[in-house]
């Protein structure tokens, strides 16, 4: 072998050697990378060679660079071909968009431009050929699909020759204040939209003069006026307040609490409508500025309601009192003349009589019951013989709650009377029920209950309630009169009054 | 139904009775009986009270206010013109009264026999408690 091998020491100071040029070729590539070399000297065949990295005026541009990085709007240059040759740190966080991908793309793929309103395109291509800058709004969209509403000047940077080298933006986020101008507006529709549909009336006042500013429309419409009239009065002037002593309290008051609220106001309008109105006054701040704002609802309607509740918790508490009286009157005489061992059954009869005769009437809301109603209902307990043992006819007439009571009470001591002594009580005595409305200049009303085929009748040697309330109380709730006739062949009742005094819708 | 063990101390004050229920008229005219007064009449109606109230022929009323939906204030008013003292019998609560009663004693329906002949007494007038027969 004509070559000698090399002996470790030689291999040994080689690997050293390269081992150091890989070194120093490693730091002059993080030099060149981290922009600390501006020319290289390159030894080569011909002689040591310079390469320019950044220019002759490389510091000053590195002096530029850095204070772009500093602002805080986005700076973006793009050269005539479109594509991106500068982006500050504002840009590259904007856009989401490091420099070193971006630089060299175009700036479309970088961000797309939307447009607010047709035309607004073509006048920024205008104002750029022309005057060579424009301003404006529009929004950019980044390339994750998020909208930016940017507000853009855009300058054309000339060569000497006077040929367009670069546009350079500046380019500022007003995505949140644009969010707080739509917010501020939407805001302002709706106070108006409130303001105008509000169904209260609503003044605005100054509380130095104590003047109207604004009135919306519903309470021109209460008061009758119309709006320019309301504008510059005081509240006394248009009748809301007594006097201007009494508009003064109120913004002393205001001042003091910040609400004033007062029931019952009487407000007459224009046509001299009388109406009871609730005041709220609050006084609020309006960016420093104090505005009275007082809110008028028309209470008449509610006032009226509430008296008519009032009204009606009173009937309530009579109408109940008075059938608690009754009921107390029938247990007291109940218990006076009759057998004490049936007392109680007794007593709870007369009560269910009662209790039946009032679902009647609150049926027919108080108004009067049909007689065949009520005669239905007293007989209840013998439907089964309607048609064959007890007979009922007559014509449709409506009996007033105090006549239906009475005559109520009576059928339902009949019937019971019937079933235990009278032609109820065997296998084939009758009933027949009638009653009619003769004609003429005073109409009489006439019902009778007539009894045939029962036991034999003799009249009781003694007078009970039931006898009181079949003719007496009967006769007097009719404003008539209510005979009873033990007759050989059953019990004949009788009852006559004046049409008037027992029907309803007869003519008085 | 008897009246002939009136008790002395209101032997003949007659009591006029104003109640639309008849029911109720009944029982209050049997226990002033019971108790010992006379009864002036017993009317259901507005008309047939003040025609009681003009005779004079009466010294007291037990009044309710609501005859059939018909006010009884016109009787209170012809009876206070006559100094003719009485009192309210009715369901209503005081303060669901109208003025022309204000003045009267109040009883609340329902009321028993005794309590309602006590209220009774208590406006009559005290030197006179022996009955209208006593007075000059």
């Amino acid at each position: 072998m004509p070559t000698t091998s090399p002996t470790k020491a030689t291999l040994m100071a080689e690997v050293a050697d390269l081992r150091a040029r890989l070194e120093e070729a490693e730091e002059t590539l993080s030099a060149l990378r981290h922009g600390e070399v501006d020319a290289l000297v390159i030894a080569g065949e011909a002689g040591p060679q310079v390469f320019t990295l950044q220019g002759l005026d490389a510091k000053t541009n590195r002096f530029r660079g850095e204070m772009l990085a500093q602002v805080s709007d986005a700076v973006i240059a793009v050269d005539n071909d479109d594509r991106i040759i500068y982006l500050n740190a504002a840009a590259e966080r904007l856009y989401g968009f490091a420099a070193s991908a971006a630089l060299g793309r175009t700036q479309a793929e970088v961000y797309k431009t939307r447009w607010r309103h047709e035309g607004d395109q073509a006048a920024a291509a205008m104002a750029l050929s022309v005057c060579g800058e424009w301003r404006g709004e529009n929004v950019h969209v980044r390339h994750d699909g998020r909208e930016l509403n940017v507000e853009s000047g855009i300058t054309v940077l000339r060569e000497a020759a006077g040929q367009p080298t670069v546009m350079l933006a500046v380019i500022r986020d007003v995505t949140e204040r644009k969010r707080h101008e739509d917010a501020v507006l939407v805001s302002e529709i709706r106070y108006r939209r409130l303001f105008e549909a509000a169904h209260d009336g609503i003044l605005i006042l100054d509380p130095a003069t104590r003047k109207i500013v604004d009135a919306n429309p519903f309470m021109t419409e209460m008061l009758g006026y119309p709006q320019d009239h309301l504008v510059g009065k005081e509240l006394f002037e248009i009748g809301l307040l007594s006097d201007e002593a009494a508009s003064q309290e109120m913004v002393r008051k205001l001042k003091r609490t910040n609400q004033v609220r007062y029931e019952d106001l009487p407000l007459e309008s224009q046509g001299g409508r009388h109406q009871e109105v609730e005041v709220v006054a609050n006084l609020y701040d309006e960016n420093g500025q104090p505005v009275i704002q007082c809110n008028i609802r028309d209470i008449t309607e509610r006032k009226r309601s509430e008296e008519h509740v009032h009204l009606l918790m009173a009937e309530v508490n009579h109408r109940a009192k008075n059938m608690l009286a009754v009921v107390q009157a029938v247990a007291t005489q109940t218990a006076k003349y009759g057998d004490p061992a049936t007392f109680s059954s007794r007593l709870s009869e007369r009560i269910e009589g009662l209790a039946a005769g009032q679902d009647l009437l609150v049926k027919n809301q108080w108004q009067g019951v049909e007689v065949a109603d009520l005669v239905d209902l007293q007989l209840g307990h013998f439907k089964d013989l309607v048609g064959t043992r007890v007979l009922i006819d007559g014509p449709r007439a409506q009996l007033t709650a105090g006549a239906a009571q009475g005559i109520g009470m009576a059928l339902h001591e009949l019937a019971t009377n019937a079933v235990k002594y009278g032609s109820l009580s065997n296998l084939d005595g009758r009933v027949h029920i009638s009653w009619r409305v003769t004609a003429g200049a005073t109409p009489v009303f006439s019902m009778s209950w007539l009894e045939e085929g029962g036991p034999l009748v003799a009249e009781p040697a003694r007078t009970g309630f039931g006898r009181i309330i079949i003719g007496r109380l009967a006769g007097a709730a009719v404003s008539g009169t209510a005979e009873t006739l033990f007759l050989e062949k059953g019990l004949t009742w009788t009852l006559n009054a004046a049409a008037e005094n027992a029907l309803t819708g007869v003519a008085r | 139904m008897t009246a002939s063990a009136a008790p002395p101390e209101v032997g003949g004050w007659r009591i006029l009775i104003v109640e639309d229920e008849p029911t109720l008229a009944f029982v209050l005219e049997e226990t002033l009986i019971d108790a010992g007064f006379a009864i002036a009449g017993v009317a259901g109606r507005l008309e047939a009270a003040l025609a009681v109230v003009e005779t004079g022929a009466c010294d007291a009323a037990i009044l309710d206010t609501n005859l059939s939906g018909v006010s009884a204030a016109p009787i209170a008013q012809a009876l206070e013109s006559r100094g003719v003292p009485f009192l309210v019998l009715t369901g209503y609560s005081r303060n669901q009264l109208v003025e022309a009663f204000s003045g009267a004693l109040h009883v609340q329906k329902p009321c028993r026999p005794e309590r309602l002949i006590a209220a009774l007494r208590s406006i009559l007038p005290a030197d006179l408690l022996d009955g209208p027969a006593g007075r000059t």
